[in-house]
């Protein structure tokens, strides 16, 4: 083919490749090709990860062997130590358990949680992204992940038994919010590498936050139940006329990530998300 | 053959980016294997071979990053392109030569990539002036690497080749 024809060609596939994106950035949601291109990179990628990560690694591991037992002891003390709070813990549960049914206050469902393996991840370039194995059970668009440390983000496409994650610290991130001192809401956005990592924006001036309150997810945004921790409050600073400037620092440390958790959570329906006020149910 | 040399190519590719990335979380900033691919595939000189080439490993690189999906597939387009147009006005035969192509290469598609950015993305994040040097130099590096070794390797089989033809001629 001569290059005048090679030329149209360039321009065709860049035109239709604009086309595709503008569309893509309208729908918001994941596409067939990305899918493929996740089904055959996957497999690559859990093969990767099965290796371990060097052999000094591998001659750290038998190293602390060797402290095990220190920690073996330590851990059987904090086990006990837990228990007793369960304990507690569990009598106070039941007491707002009967409370509620009391004055027919409606629970929300707990949520089982399955782990999955990390087997690819992206935190450091300004696309960050991760991608998780999660064996025969597929997971679900919108299905919220967690780790032990707190929320680390929610499922964005699905493949087969692959599934890529959006972080919370990504800039198009966004999850409701709330200060658990204050209970005071507002919307945590993924901050980018200038800031501690996230923002937690919509926080008005008279609003009591201060360095150092832990924030937690609210339970407004149709995705994440309330309660999971998202962050520590690192500053407050006067962002405008309305609204403080409030900078957090995550509570999943993203670099030491290994394996994460799904939440089995029902996300309220897209029926209901999009009811008008006053429409007739 | 060249197809499957290719897929080679791109399968090895895809692995060295997995275990580097699992080894140094760093390894996507400072080095992108899959445009070493497009921009050695593009120095062979045929642009509409080398544009498809560039749109296929770009998809690919998208399905793993977290940006809308397009966005590498759209730069590598260009990128195939152009390497293989340069390829068509010079010479490239020296190892310096494919250093300077390929880092340019990796500088073009940072460029393509931020102003994409800042078309369709409400918050765009540009990534910084250093890490972008530091990736044009490590995307060079591994393209002489590359360039070389397949250099080394496609001339030893020549070699062979010529060794086993010459024993033919004989008996």
């Amino acid at each position: 083919m001569d290059e005048r024809r090679t030329g149209w060609v360039l321009i065709i596939v860049l035109v239709g490749q604009l086309v595709y994106l503008a569309i893509q950035g309208a729908r918001a949601g994941e596409t067939r090709l990305e899918v493929f291109g996740l089904r055959l990179l996957g497999p690559m990628a859990r093969g990767v990860a099965s290796i371990p990560r060097s052999f000094a690694g591998a001659r750290e591991e038998v190293k602390l062997r060797g402290t095990l037992l220190e920690e073996n002891r330590e851990l059987r003390r904090e086990v006990r130590e837990l228990r007793l709070r369960l304990l507690r813990v569990t009598d106070i549960e039941g007491e707002m358990l009967r409370l509620g049914a009391a004055v027919r206050y409606p629970t929300p469902p707990a949520g089982r949680i399955r782990a999955a393996d990390i087997v690819y991840v992206d935190h450091a370039s300004w696309l960050r992204t991760l991608v998780l194995y999660t064996g025969e059970q597929p997971a679900r668009v919108n299905q919220p992940v967690l780790s032990p440390d707190g929320l680390v983000g929610r499922v964005i496409t699905v493949a087969g038994p692959y599934a890529k994650v959006q972080l919370i610290t990504d800039l198009a991130a966004s999850v409701g919010g709330m200060v658990l001192r204050t209970r005071r809401q507002g919307v945590v956005r993924g901050g980018g590498r200038g800031s501690g990592g996230l923002e937690l924006d919509y926080v008005p001036l008279q609003a009591d936050v201060r360095p150092g309150d832990r924030v937690l997810t609210a339970g407004i945004d149709g995705v994440y139940p309330r309660g999971i921790p998202v962050g520590v409050v690192l500053s407050v600073a006067n962002g405008g006329q309305l609204f403080h400037r409030i900078q957090l620092a995550p509570a999943v440390d993203f670099g030491s990530l290994d394996q994460v958790y799904l939440l089995e959570y029902p996300a309220v329906p897209q029926s209901v998300k999009e009811v008008r006020p006053g429409a007739n149910p | 053959m060249q197809i499957l040399k290719l897929l080679a190519a791109i399968t090895l590719a895809a692995l060295v980016h997995f275990a580097g990335m699992r080894l140094f979380p760093s390894f996507g900033q400072a080095v992108d294997v899959f445009l070493v691919v497009v921009a050695l595939h593009g120095l062979r000189g045929n642009s509409l071979s080398a544009l498809l080439v560039g749109l296929l490993v770009g998809l690919l690189q998208d399905s793993l990053s977290g940006g809308p999906f397009g966005l590498y597939g759209f730069a590598d387009t260009i990128i195939g392109y152009v390497t293989a147009r340069l390829a068509q006005r010079l010479v490239i035969q020296r190892a310096t030569g494919v250093l300077a192509v390929v880092s340019f290469s990796s500088v073009l598609q940072q460029a393509i990539l931020v102003a994409l950015a800042f078309l369709l993305l409400p918050v765009p994040e540009p990534p910084s002036p250093l890490w972008a040097a530091v990736r044009a130099a490590g995307c060079g590096l591994v393209g002489v690497a590359a360039y070389v070794a397949s250099s080394h390797w496609r001339r030893t089989a020549e070699v062979r080749r010529r060794g086993r033809m010459s024993k033919l001629r004989l008996g």
